[in-house]
């Protein structure tokens, strides 16, 4: 029973390519994020327009037809630059599109924008004689960042960021139909051969289960650390 | 006296903020020793000037030059900006300020905001940093209390932490920016005694107050702002016992 009829490692393995697709998605979620909620504060009306179009664009389109642009789009558009290049250079080259690097992208670009916008608030709600203490004693832009914006800032984004991460974990079971054998996908081709829905179906379910607790362990860490200086208060 | 002997030359300062203009032509001097007061009613444009002298804003035209070196400006889309944020940063290392809201970083300890700035910025070792930072909260009375964070102390006790954080960079102007007026009444004796040793101790001082005794009694020089323009300055038994102009006549009138 527990070989889950020869299905086991498989399973496994779609575990492990689904924990793998979340955590690098989220890092680059996190990263697109902070990026876009700077260019949104900042002064630059350019970079104020782009990020707007960016997250108007995003979170108005289904996941799914994003997914399926980047992937197929992200292979037209690198087609197009090897033949320009093998025309100029007179070579060969054809780079096919990873299907795993094109998930990391795809939700790493789509969470990107919901984290954007849950960085923007935080950003807002850290008080601004914070940061202008920070630039009356000389620091950089980025040393008062790093130093004050942040670790403030974060207290505050962190239940968003929780929220995104639940739901940029459950996404990554689009990624099938790039063609991806993520657990989900594993799960169904068993239940389509075996029809044995609930022994496949139920320790998917679990596997999720089991990730989401990790990473609540996780948040609350994280949630301790950024709140020093406020929880002590008397 | 050439002006690289002088710690802070401020000239001609001018300062709009979109049609409305703030700053009409400032200038100041500050000498070692000195303690420099601005005073005036609110809007009178004293805390602008104040934050122009370390680039928190930006003049529109004039001259701030720190111990002999000019800032350096640039024209861009028609607003005037620093030629170098680097050159900024450390002129602004050199001068430390005082804020009304304390300002102190609420997610470090005490001990930690004194450190800050010299560890990371002026990149004074770790160790020699935390000995002269435990040295500074114990003049400024606060030895006792280095691990709280701000939200655990008074507003009297976040000021006199704030203190010591600006002399922890070894200032060569102090600027403080109404550093008394978010205080309950009974804590603003403790801050302005601190201010006072400063005094006494020979600190170039900038201060903003409406505390009129502080003024009287420790500066050097009063100057009494008036809609951005200087209306009246001099020795504070001049300024303030025998004030020439009406204006500030009637602002140093008892108000009861």
């Amino acid at each position: 029973m527990f070989d889950f009829q020869g299905y086991g490692p498989r399973l496994l393995e779609g575990a492990w390519l689904t924990a793998e697709l979340a955590v690098l998605s989220l890092i680059a979620a996190l990263v697109i994020g902070l990026m876009v909620a700077s260019a949104k504060s900042s002064r630059s009306m350019t970079l104020k327009s782009v990020a707007t179009v960016y997250t108007t664009l995003i979170r108005g389109v289904p996941d799914l037809v994003m997914m399926m642009l980047l992937f197929y789009g992200g292979q037209i558009g690198m087609n197009m630059a090897t033949d320009g290049l093998n025309a100029w250079l007179g070579t060969d080259m054809f780079i096919n599109v990873n299907a795993f690097a094109a998930g990391v992208v795809t939700l790493g670009v789509i969470y990107g924008a919901y984290m954007s916008e849950t960085f923007r608030g935080a950003f807002l709600a850290v008080d601004a004689g914070q940061m202008e203490a920070a630039r009356a004693y000389g620091m950089s832009p980025w040393l008062a960042f790093r130093r004050v914006r942040f670790p403030l800032m974060m207290r505050h984004a962190l239940p968003g960021i929780n929220n995104n991460w639940l739901v940029l974990l459950k996404s990554t079971a689009l990624v099938s139909i790039i063609g991806l054998s993520d657990m989900v996908y594993v799960a169904d081709q068993a239940t389509k051969a075996t029809h044995q829905p609930f022994l496949f179906m139920l320790p998917v379910g679990l596997g999720y289960l089991a990730i989401t607790a990790v990473s609540e362990l996780v948040v609350t860490g994280l949630k301790r650390r950024f709140d020093v200086g406020f929880s002590q208060a008397t | 006296m050439a002006d690289s002997e002088i710690p802070l030359v401020v000239r001609d300062l001018h300062k709009s903020f979109k049609d409305v203009s703030v700053l009409n032509g400032l200038s100041l001097e500050a000498h070692e020793g000195d303690v420099i007061t601005l005073i005036g009613a609110s809007g009178s444009g004293k805390s602008t000037f104040l934050r122009c002298m370390n680039l928190l804003e930006v003049p529109d035209a004039g001259d701030i030059i720190v111990h002999g070196e000019p800032v350096a400006f640039k024209q861009h889309n028609k607003t005037r900006e620093p030629a170098s944020w680097k050159q900024v940063e450390r002129i602004r290392s050199r001068l430390a300020m005082v804020f009304q809201g304390f300002n102190l970083w609420a997610h470090m300890s005490l001990i930690g905001n004194v450190i800050e700035a010299p560890i990371h910025v002026l990149g004074v070792p770790r160790r020699q940093a935390r000995e002269r930072g435990m040295a500074l909260l114990e003049r400024v009375g606060l030895a006792d209390r280095a691990d709280y964070f701000p939200a655990q102390l008074s507003g009297g006790q976040q000021q006199r932490g704030a203190i010591a954080r600006a002399l922890a960079v070894d200032p060569e102007v102090l600027l403080f920016d109404e550093p008394t007026s978010a205080l309950d009444p009974e804590l603003v004796g403790d801050v302005l005694a601190v201010m006072r040793e400063l005094a006494d101790e020979g600190r170039t001082m900038v201060v903003v107050t409406h505390e009129m005794d502080f003024a009287r009694d420790v500066s050097s020089q009063v100057i009494y702002l008036h809609e951005g323009r200087i209306e009246e300055a001099g020795a504070p038994a001049d300024v303030l016992k025998k004030p020439n102009s009406p204006r500030l006549q009637q602002f140093l009138a008892p108000r009861f």
